[in-house]
């Protein structure tokens, strides 16, 4: 352990680039074949114990920048964090010295249980309320900030009273935290809701954005015949995610930008070409000459 | 207007259920003041789209929670087959869902759980194989640990030598079963049926040590007075009581091949005047 502490400093911040999630499947060909991805995020939970998994994340670790993506710290919960859950994450933060680290808005406990989905909130000041607490609490116990992500969602709370935008924005301003802007969950939630996409991407703090998702999703249709769009992260990102990422770049500049795959998990090589995919617009965008990171 | 934890109570109750009666229906004597729990329906937006994007949220927690237990108890599953798997595991799911979101802490109670579900009584080595797993998927998933450094053991004078215990490292487990569940779980992972036709179903008991080592996870079956030996000094019993209690001929090579395989992590040797010394 002492021997990676050296060369962890060599790889602290994401860079501006395309980099990949990086799921079990892949952690043998990632580890032989250092393939060129300019940086690497995780979900923290799959690393919360020891053996091979934190061997693989080590090793990553020494070779590319990393980010510790959290996906069950439930920073919506009425209750309150799961004290033990929020220790591990801190353990394996002190450990990694990632160059980011993210969590949802939104929640998954409940009377002390899991329900295993990044689950709506109602979007009301209690929900902010209880939202900021969480994160000034998290940042507090990791000794530094913390990106949110916006959430894909399927449902809308009557008594919400806060576009969910100006609520992430409200968040980042209230506790310093930055936002993670998942493109396609703006996209997909957006079509569930007939929300304006674009409304969506301009009220988001620009200067808070640190980071972008990509990921793929599905058209369903439901018993009733309508359509609902799910966040599967299963496939390709859809062409309408590619032309908002093109708007998020116009708005936000040049971001490190992350393609995420989850289920039916493809050869590698695809990811790489979903990753060159979002380096080229990055860079046309770039050299539009109106990349504002104001 | 629900409070939050109104809500996330009553969306719980849409995902998995009651909390604590079988069944999908809300119950509203479960209401903490005035028994008028808030429905969830009523608080939706999505009018007459709401009930089936629910059933978007209610499939993804019971998938994940099940998929998660699938890939923890991968004999059992083959043992009972892809559907009897996933009706348990639901059952399962909805009686006892994870108490964190770390989910390869889940199933501890699924060994137990299968070896009472009437469905199941026929196969009496189910519960066996399926404890057996879990021990396997916590050796895989236990912290790491230092291994334990003998110089210092070496040190002690004689009267703490008398008194040391140890702490075994997180991955060791060790497992008394009834049924031969080693030569089962192997058989079946490998899909070897003339090794399981070869199987004498009460060919037990077996004497199990389940460990982390540089190739994966072993499972070795030990003597009842190796394992007896090896799980009284895994649990912190003082060497003396150990070796006081089941005079041994082969002590002597069991201790030394805990110490060398790193099975050992840490010793105490408790000072008598003061209380226990940690090392």
């Amino acid at each position: 352990m002492s021997g990676t502490v050296h060369q962890l400093s060599e790889h602290g911040l994401i860079p501006a680039a395309a980099g990949i999630g990086l799921r079990f499947a892949h952690h043998e060909f990632v580890v032989q074949a250092r393939p060129d991805v300019a940086w690497i995020e995780v979900h923290a939970e799959n690393y919360f114990g020891g053996g091979a998994a934190r061997q693989v994340l080590e090793r990553v670790r020494r070779d590319y920048p990393l980010s510790l993506h959290g996906v069950g710290l439930s920073l919506g919960s009425a209750e309150g964090l799961d004290g033990e859950h929020l220790r591990r994450l801190a353990g394996l933060v002190r450990g990694m010295e990632p160059g980011l680290v993210s969590e949802h808005l939104s929640w998954s406990v409940v009377g002390g249980e899991y329900l295993a989905d990044l689950l709506p909130l109602p979007m009301t000041e209690e929900a902010l309320d209880v939202v900021c607490r969480h994160v000034e609490q998290t940042q507090a116990a990791l000794q530094r900030r913390i990106l949110i992500e916006n959430p894909s969602t399927y449902l809308q709370f009557r008594h919400s009273t806060i576009p969910e935008w100006e609520f992430l924005a409200a968040v980042a301003q209230r506790t310093g935290c930055g936002v993670l802007c998942d493109v396609n969950n703006i996209f997909v939630s957006a079509s569930n809701h007939g929300w304006d996409a674009q409304r969506y991407l301009q009220a988001l703090p620009a200067a808070a954005v640190e980071e972008i998702h990509l990921a793929g999703h599905a058209l369903r249709v439901l018993d009733n015949g309508s359509t609902v769009r799910i966040d599967n992260h299963g496939g390709c990102v859809a062409a309408e995610v590619w032309a908002l990422y093109v708007q998020a770049l116009r708005r936000f500049g040049s971001k490190p930008t992350l393609i995420e795959w989850d289920t039916d998990i493809p050869a590698f090589e695809v990811l790489l070409d979903e990753a060159a995919q979002a380096a080229t617009l990055m860079r046309a965008v770039a050299a539009e000459g109106h990349a504002c990171a104001a | 207007m629900p409070a939050l934890l109104e809500l996330q109570q009553a969306l719980r109750r849409q995902l998995l259920g009651d909390a604590s009666s079988p069944g999908d229906a809300p119950r509203h004597a479960d209401a903490p003041q005035s028994g008028d729990a808030p429905s969830l329906g009523d608080a939706l937006l999505a009018g007459e789209d709401s009930a089936l994007r629910l059933a978007i949220y209610r499939n993804t927690c019971l998938s994940a929670l099940v998929n998660a237990l699938r890939l923890s108890f991968p004999a059992v599953q083959r043992l009972v087959g892809a559907d009897f798997f996933e009706a348990a595991a639901r059952e399962f799911v909805r009686s006892s869902p994870p108490a964190s979101a770390y989910l390869n802490d889940y199933g501890a109670g699924f060994p137990g759980f299968l070896s009472q579900f009437p469905p199941a009584a026929g196969l009496a080595y189910l519960g066996d194989v399926a404890q057996l797993e879990w021990a396997v998927n916590r050796a895989l998933h236990a912290a790491d640990a230092q291994r334990l450094d003998l110089t210092r053991l070496a040190s002690l004078d004689e009267p703490a030598l008398s008194r040391v215990s140890f702490t075994a490292h997180p991955a060791l487990n060790l497992l008394r079963l009834e049924s031969p569940a080693d030569a089962i779980w192997r058989a079946v992972l490998d899909q070897n049926d003339a090794a399981m036709a070869a199987i004498d179903p009460a060919g037990g008991p077996v004497h199990l040590l389940i460990e982390r080592g540089a190739a994966g996870v072993q499972v070795r079956r030990l003597g009842a007075a190796a394992w007896d030996f090896t799980a009284r000094l895994c649990t912190g019993t003082p060497l003396y009581a150990v070796l006081a209690d089941g005079p041994h001929d082969d002590a002597d090579a069991w201790l030394a091949e805990h110490l060398s395989a790193g099975r050992l992590v840490q010793f105490h040797a408790p000072a008598p005047p003061c209380g226990e010394t940690r090392l």
